[in-house]
C-alpha cells in the first residue's frame, strides 16, 4: 500500500510540470490560437462524410431527387477540401509550435545547465546530462506531435458522441457510460503500475548514452588496452537492461490497450441485450435502438485512441520528469540579488582567513586552511607545493568556480560572492590544467575568450606563445579544422592554442595552472618569452613547476596540507632554508645527476 | 484483426435478429460477440507482446550491431567524428526506428488488410462500382511514392541536425570549466540556440512537406466516395441498382476512410524511420580500415623487438607527411628515448606500434610478425601507452588500474600502484582504491592521474611500454623513482619515452632524434653529443630547466 502511495505521489507535481509546458507555449498564444481552429475545423470535417452519406441515402437517393443529391455531394466534396486545408494548417501548426516549444525547452535547459557550478558536473556523468536535452525531449516530442491531434479529434469526438448518445436515449446512455469508472479505475491502476516503468525507461536510456560517451571520448585507451570485448560485453548488458525496461512498458501496454477493446465489446454485448429486449418487449423503438447502436462504434473509437495516447503520456511525462528534475536543480553559486557589476579591476587579490572544505560534514578534509594574505596588483605569485596542497583549490577559488567554506576571497575589496560572476570572469584569464579546446578552427578557438578580435590580434597572440609557426605550416593556417577536442594537434600544440586563447582574452588576472608541463625545449623558450610579455601589468596566479618560471614570480608561496608555510621571493626563501630550499637543494642535487 | 471485422459483423446479425424479434438467435449473436470479444482480448494481447518483443530486438540488435562496429572502426574515423554525433545515431536515430515497427508497421498492416478485405467484398457486390471507387488508388501510390522521395532526404538532415545538436550539448558539457572560465556562457548559448534553430528550420521544413503531402493522401479517397455517391445515387434512382445493394456497398466503402488516413499519418512514421536507418547503416556499412585478416594469429612470443621499415604515416585529410622513410630497428629489451620538437612525428611513430593508426608506407615488425598480420587484441594486449593526458574511467581507482587485466587481485593492484608511486597518495583518498575517480568522480591533479594510467599499464604486464610525455606532471623525485621501479618490472621488455627531460633521456640505451617526420640522429647520447648538431642544441638549451620544483612537501620538511 505504500508502494502504491509513493507511485501515486510520483505523478503529483505534474500539473506543475503541465504547466511548465503551457509556459513554453505562452509566447506563441496566437499560433496556438489558430492551431485549435485548425483541428477543431479538421475533426468536424473528418467527422462529416458518414452524416454526409446518410443524407445523401436518405434525402437523394431514397427520394430520387437528383439535384438534392448534386447538392449533397457537392457538400460532400466541401467538407473533404476543408478536410483537405484544415489537416494541411493542422499539421503545419502542430509541426510548428511543438517544435518551437521543445527546442525553447531545450534552450531553457541549456540556460540553466550554465547556470549550475562546476560541483553539479563533477556530481553527474556528462551523457546522463545530454540525455535530458536530447533523448528526453525527443521522447516529448512524440507525445506533442501526435498526442495533440488525437487528444484533441478523440476528445471532440467523444463529446459529440456522448450528447449524441444522451439525447437518442438517456437510459441505454447511462448503461453505456457504466464503463466510464471502470475505464478511469483501468488507467489509474495502469499509472501506479507503469509510472516506475517508465521511469525506468529514461533512466536506461540515459545510461546507455552516458556509456557511449565516455567509452568513445576514452576509444583511444579502449584500442591501445585492447578492451573491446569487455565494453561491448558491458554495452549489451545496458542495452539488456534497456530491453527489460522497455519490455515491462510494452507488457503493462499489451494487457491494458486490449482489456480497452474488451470493454468495449462487452458494453455492446450490453447494449444489444438490454435494449435489444426492449425493442423486442416492445418498449423501445427499434430506430431509437439501431441508431444507439451505430452511434456506440465512435464512442469506443476515440475511447481506444485515448487509451493509445495515455501510453505516450506515460512516456512523454517521465521524460518530462526527468527534464524538471534538472531544472529543479539549485545552482549554488548565482549572483545574489543586487550583484555588482565588477569594474574595471586594478588587480588586488586578498584572501581574507579563507578556509575550504571538498563535501560538506565535519569530517571533510580541509584543502584550504586559514589562508590569509594580500597579493597587490600586477604581482605574479607562484604556487609551489605537492600534490594535494592545495594550489588548485587556491586557484579555483580565486576563478570563483567554488565559494570558500569560510572567510572571504576579495578582489579589488569587493567580495567575490557580491559580484557578478559574468563580470568577474570576463576580466580574468584561465589556462585550465587541460587544454579543452572545442571543435572549430584554430582561430575561433584563440578567439574563444573575446569573439570580436580581430585577425592581427589574433595573429600576434600567436605570435607572442610561439604558436604560429606550427599554425602556419598547416594547410589551411588559422582556418584549419582541429577536431572534437583539438585531437588533430599535438599535446603541445594544443597547449600553446591555450595559451594564446588565454592571452586574446586580455585578462587582469591570470591563472595558470600546471600549464607548462608539455611542450619540447624550442617551443618552451618561446612561451617562456611569451608568459613573460603575459603575465607584465596583470596579477597572475601561476601553479608552477619550473624553476625559471618559480623564479621569475615576484613572489613564492609554498603551500602544505592547505596551509602557506613560505611566502616570500626566491632569494629570501632560499636565505630562510625552509622548504624551498630544500626542495630546491633537492633540485640542485638531482640536476647535478 | 479479424476479430475486429467479426465484431461488426456479428453486431449486424444481432441487430437483424432484433429486427426479427428473434430472442433465441439474438442471445447466440451477442454470447458470440462475447467469445469473439474474448479471442480478440487473447490475440490483441498477443500481437501486441510479439510485435513489442519483435520491434525492442531490433533496437536491441542495432544498437549492439552499431557499438560492435564502432569499435572495430580505426581511430582516424573517431578523429573527424564528434562523439555526440555517434551517441545521436545509437540513441535517437534508433529510437525512431522502433518507434515505427513498434507501432507504425502494425497501423499500416491494419490498414492495408481493412483496405483489402473492404476492397474485395466491394468487387463482389459490385465491380463496376467498386473500380469507379477505387480508381483514386493509382493516384495515392504515386503521391505516397513522391510523399517519400520529397521527406526522406528532409528528415535525414532533420536527424543529421539533431545529432549536431547533441555533438554541440556534449562539447558544451565537456567543455563546462573552459566556458565558465572564459565567462562565454552567452557565446556558447548563442551557438546552442543557433543549432536549436537549424533543428527547428528543418523539423519545420518536413512538416511542411507531410503537411502537404498527407492531406492530399486522404483527400483522394474522398473523391472516390463522393463518385460513389454522385454515379451509384443515381444508378439507385434510375432503378438499375437496389438501395440495398447500394448501402451495404456504401458502408464498405465508408470503411476505407480511417485507414486511409491512418495510412497517411503512418507513412511519415515510416519515412522518419527509414531516415533514422539509412544514417545508422552509414555506420554499420562502412568497412573498418584497421582488421586484422580471419583467423589472424596471436602475437607471437618474444621481448619485444620493434622493427619498422620504410615506414611513412600520412594523417587522412593531411597533405604533410607525419612520418617518412623511417628505419628502425630496436632491440628487445632497451629503452629508447624519442627527442624532438612538437609536431616532429614522435607520438605518431608510437601509435603505429599498436596498429591505432595504418602506416601508409612501409611495414612495422613486432618480434618479427608485421603488425598487419597478427590478431588485434592479442597485440594491443602486448603494448601499453601512457599518455600524457591520461583518460581514466568513471570507476574506482582499483578499476582504473586493473583496466588491462580485469581479473587482478588488490595485491596485484597495489604492487602495480607502487611501481607508479601512486600508492601512497591513493591510500590517503577517502575511500583509497575503492574511490571513485573520473567524470563524476574524484577530481584528480594531472599528475595523480598519471600515475594511475602509468600503474594501469605496469599491470596490464606489456611487451612494450610507451610512455609518451607521461610523467609531465610528476615532480622529478617522484618521477625518478617511478623510473627506478619501471626498470625492475621493464627488464626484458620494451620501454619506449618521448620526454623533455634530460634526465629521462640520458637515461635510455638508445635515442632516437626527429625531425619533421624522419629520423635526424640515433644513437647513445654520448654518440649524439658528438655527432648530431641537433641533439646538442636540444640538450643545451635548457633541458635542465624543465626539471620540476614540485617535491612532495612531507619528505621535503623532512618527516
Amino acid at each position: 500500500m505504500r508502494l502504491v502511495r509513493f507511485r501515486l505521489r510520483q505523478g503529483r507535481g505534474r500539473a506543475r510540470k503541465l504547466r511548465g509546458l503551457i509556459e513554453l507555449l505562452a509566447p506563441y498564444r496566437w499560433r496556438v490560437f489558430a492551431m485549435f481552429v485548425a483541428l477543431v475545423s479538421a475533426t468536424a470535417a473528418a467527422l462529416a462524410p458518414a452524416p454526409l452519406a446518410k443524407l445523401a441515402i436518405d434525402d437523394g437517393i431514397r427520394r430520387g431527387d437528383v439535384g438534392a443529391l448534386d447538392l449533397i455531394v457537392a457538400a460532400f466534396l466541401v467538407s473533404a477540401l476543408v478536410y483537405a486545408v484544415a489537416s494541411y494548417a493542422q499539421t503545419y501548426l502542430v509541426g510548428w509550435v511543438g517544435q518551437r516549444a521543445l527546442q525553447d525547452l531545450r534552450v531553457k535547459l541549456f540556460t540553466h545547465l550554465q547556470q549550475l557550478s562546476i560541483g553539479f558536473y563533477s556530481r553527474n556523468r556528462a551523457g546522463v546530462i545530454i540525455s535530458r536535452i536530447t533523448n528526453d525531449v525527443e521522447a516529448l516530442d512524440q507525445l506533442v506531435e501526435d498526442g495533440m491531434a488525437t487528444l484533441f479529434q478523440s476528445g471532440l469526438t467523444l463529446i459529440g458522441v456522448v450528447v449524441i448518445l444522451l439525447v437518442l436515449d438517456f437510459h441505454l446512455a447511462l448503461l453505456t457510460f457504466l464503463a466510464l469508472p471502470i475505464l478511469f479505475a483501468g488507467g489509474v491502476i495502469f499509472r501506479i503500475a507503469s509510472a516506475d516503468a517508465y521511469r525506468l525507461t529514461r533512466e536506461k536510456i540515459a545510461a546507455i548514452t552516458g556509456y557511449l560517451q565516455e567509452t568513445l571520448s576514452g576509444i583511444r585507451v579502449v584500442r591501445v588496452f585492447g578492451q573491446e570485448p569487455r565494453h561491448i560485453e558491458q554495452f549489451h548488458g545496458l542495452n539488456e537492461e534497456n530491453r527489460a525496461a522497455n519490455m515491462t512498458t510494452v507488457n503493462l501496454n499489451a494487457i491494458y490497450f486490449p482489456m480497452v477493446e474488451f470493454l468495449s465489446a462487452l458494453v455492446t454485448v450490453e447494449i444489444l441485450v438490454v435494449g435489444g429486449f426492449e425493442v423486442i418487449n416492445g418498449n423501445a423503438s427499434t430506430g431509437v435502438v439501431f441508431a444507439f447502436i451505430a452511434a456506440l462504434n465512435n464512442f469506443f473509437d476515440p475511447i481506444q485512441q485515448l487509451s493509445q495516447l495515455y501510453t505516450t503520456y506515460q512516456s512523454g511525462m517521465a521524460a518530462l520528469d526527468k527534464i524538471f528534475e534538472l531544472l529543479d536543480e539549485q545552482p549554488d553559486l548565482v549572483d545574489p540579488p543586487g550583484a555588482l557589476d565588477l569594474p574595471p579591476i586594478r588587480g588586488e587579490l586578498r584572501f581574507d582567513e579563507v578556509s575550504f572544505q571538498y563535501g560538506v560534514g565535519d569530517d571533510a578534509a580541509y584543502a584550504l586552511r586559514d589562508v590569509d594574505l594580500v597579493i597587490p596588483p600586477g604581482q605574479t605569485v607562484a604556487l609551489v607545493g605537492a600534490t594535494g596542497a592545495g594550489k588548485s583549490t587556491f586557484a579555483k577559488l580565486v576563478a570563483r568556480f567554488y565559494d570558500p567554506t569560510s572567510g572571504a576571497v576579495l578582489l579589488d575589496g569587493h567580495d567575490l560572492r557580491s559580484v557578478t560572476a559574468n563580470s568577474l570572469r570576463s576580466q580574468m584569464g584561465i589556462v585550465p590544467q587541460e587544454g579543452f579546446l572545442f571543435s572549430g578552427t584554430i582561430r575561433e578557438n584563440i578567439a574563444f575568450g573575446r569573439p570580436g578580435a580581430s585577425d592581427d590580434e589574433i595573429r600576434a597572440a600567436a605570435r607572442a606563445v610561439g604558436a604560429d609557426s606550427f599554425i602556419a605550416a598547416l594547410d589551411e593556417g588559422y582556418d584549419a579544422e582541429i577536431g572534437e577536442r583539438g585531437v588533430q594537434l599535438s599535446a603541445g600544440q594544443r597547449q600553446l592554442v591555450a595559451f594564446a586563447r588565454a592571452l586574446v582574452a586580455d585578462p587582469r588576472i591570470l591563472v595558470l595552472d600546471e600549464a607548462t608541463s608539455n611542450v619540447d625545449v624550442h617551443t618552451e623558450t618561446l612561451i617562456e618569452q611569451g608568459l613573460r610579455r603575459l603575465v607584465a601589468g596583470r596579477t597572475a596566479i601561476v601553479i608552477a613547476h619550473r624553476l625559471s618560471t618559480i623564479r621569475g614570480a615576484g613572489r613564492i608561496l609554498v603551500l602544505e596540507h592547505g596551509q602557506v608555510v613560505e611566502d616570500g621571493t626566491h632569494d629570501e626563501l632560499l636565505e630562510a632554508r625552509g622548504h624551498y630550499w630544500r626542495l630546491y637543494r633537492d633540485w640542485a642535487e638531482q640536476a647535478a645527476a | 484483426m479479424i476479430m475486429t471485422v467479426l465484431i461488426p459483423l456479428l453486431t449486424g446479425a444481432a441487430i437483424n435478429s432484433i429486427r426479427a424479434h428473434d430472442r433465441s438467435a439474438l442471445i447466440v449473436y451477442v454470447v458470440a460477440i462475447a467469445v469473439a470479444g474474448v479471442l480478440r482480448l487473447g490475440l490483441s494481447t498477443a500481437r501486441r507482446l510479439v510485435a513489442g518483443r519483435v520491434s525492442l530486438g531490433v533496437e536491441v540488435d542495432l544498437r549492439n550491431r552499431l557499438y560492435e562496429q564502432l569499435q572495430r572502426l580505426e581511430l582516424g574515423f573517431f578523429d573527424r567524428q564528434q562523439t555526440g554525433q555517434l551517441m545521436s545515431r545509437a540513441t535517437v536515430d534508433l529510437q525512431s526506428v522502433r518507434f515505427f515497427l513498434g507501432y507504425g508497421l502494425i497501423f499500416i498492416a491494419q490498414s492495408l488488410l481493412t483496405i483489402a478485405l473492404a476492397a474485395v467484398a466491394m468487387f463482389v457486390l459490385q465491380p463496376g462500382l467498386a473500380a469507379l471507387a477505387l480508381a483514386p488508388v493509382p493516384f495515392v501510390v504515386l503521391i505516397a511514392n513522391r510523399y517519400g522521395k520529397h521527406s526522406r532526404p528532409a528528415l535525414q538532415e532533420a536527424q543529421q541536425r539533431i545529432a549536431e545538436l547533441t555533438a554541440e550539448a556534449e562539447e558544451n558539457v565537456s567543455g563546462v570549466r573552459v566556458i565558465k572560465a572564459f565567462a562565454q556562457e552567452e557565446r556558447q548559448l548563442d551557438r546552442f540556440k543557433g543549432s536549436v534553430q537549424r533543428v527547428f528550420d528543418q523539423q519545420l521544413y518536413a512538416t511542411k512537406i507531410q503537411a502537404r503531402y498527407t492531406p492530399m493522401i486522404s483527400f483522394l479517397p474522398s473523391l472516390g466516395l463522393a463518385l460513389i455517391l454522385l454515379v451509384g445515387g443515381r444508378m439507385v434512382i434510375h432503378g438499375s441498382l437496389t438501395i440495398g445493394a447500394f448501402t451495404a456497398f456504401y458502408a464498405y466503402l465508408l470503411m476505407l476512410i480511417s485507414p486511409m488516413r491512418t495510412l497517411g499519418y503512418m507513412l511519415s512514421a515510416a519515412q522518419r524511420a527509414t531516415a533514422s536507418g539509412a544514417r545508422i547503416f552509414q555506420i554499420l556499412d562502412r568497412s573498418p580500415r584497421i582488421t586484422a585478416p580471419a583467423e589472424a594469429p596471436a602475437l607471437p612470443d618474444g621481448s619485444g623487438r620493434v622493427t619498422l621499415s620504410g615506414v611513412g604515416l600520412t594523417f587522412e585529410g593531411t597533405s604533410r607527411p607525419a612520418l617518412r622513410d623511417i628505419d628502425l630497428d630496436i632491440e628487445a629489451g632497451s629503452t629508447v628515448a624519442l627527442v624532438g620538437a612538437m609536431g616532429s612525428g614522435k607520438t605518431a611513430l608510437v601509435s603505429l606500434l599498436p596498429r591505432l593508426y595504418e602506416a601508409s608506407t612501409g611495414s612495422v615488425r613486432i618480434d618479427g610478425a608485421d603488425v598487419r598480420d597478427v590478431d588485434l587484441v592479442s597485440l594491443r594486449r602486448a603494448i601499453a601507452v601512457v599518455t600524457d593526458d591520461p583518460f581514466l574511467f568513471s570507476a574506482t581507482v582499483h578499476e582504473n588500474i586493473a583496466y588491462g587485466r580485469p581479473d587482478a587481485t588488490r595485491e596485484e593492484v597495489e604492487r602495480a600502484a607502487q611501481v607508479a608511486q601512486a600508492d601512497d597518495f591513493i591510500s590517503s583518498l577517502p575511500k583509497g582504491y575503492e574511490t571513485r575517480v573520473g567524470e563524476r568522480g574524484l577530481t584528480l591533479s594531472g599528475g595523480q592521474r598519471q600515475r594511475i594510467a602509468i600503474a594501469r599499464a605496469v599491470l596490464a604486464d606489456p611487451r612494450i611500454l610507451v610512455l609518451d610525455d607521461a610523467t609531465s606532471s610528476v615532480d622529478a623525485s617522484t618521477e625518478q623513482e617511478i623510473k627506478t621501479a619501471l626498470h625492475d618490472v621493464m627488464a626484458g621488455r620494451t620501454t619506449f619515452v618521448i620526454a623533455h627531460r634530460l634526465s629521462t633521456i640520458t637515461l635510455a640505451d638508445e635515442i632516437v632524434v626527429l625531425e619533421d617526420g624522419r629520423v635526424a640522429a640515433h644513437g647513445s647520447h654520448d654518440e649524439l653529443l658528438e655527432e648530431s648538431d641537433l641533439y646538442r642544441e636540444i640538450v643545451e638549451k635548457g633541458m635542465p630547466d624543465q626539471v620540476f620544483m614540485t617535491r612532495k612537501a612531507a619528505e621535503a620538511v623532512g618527516l
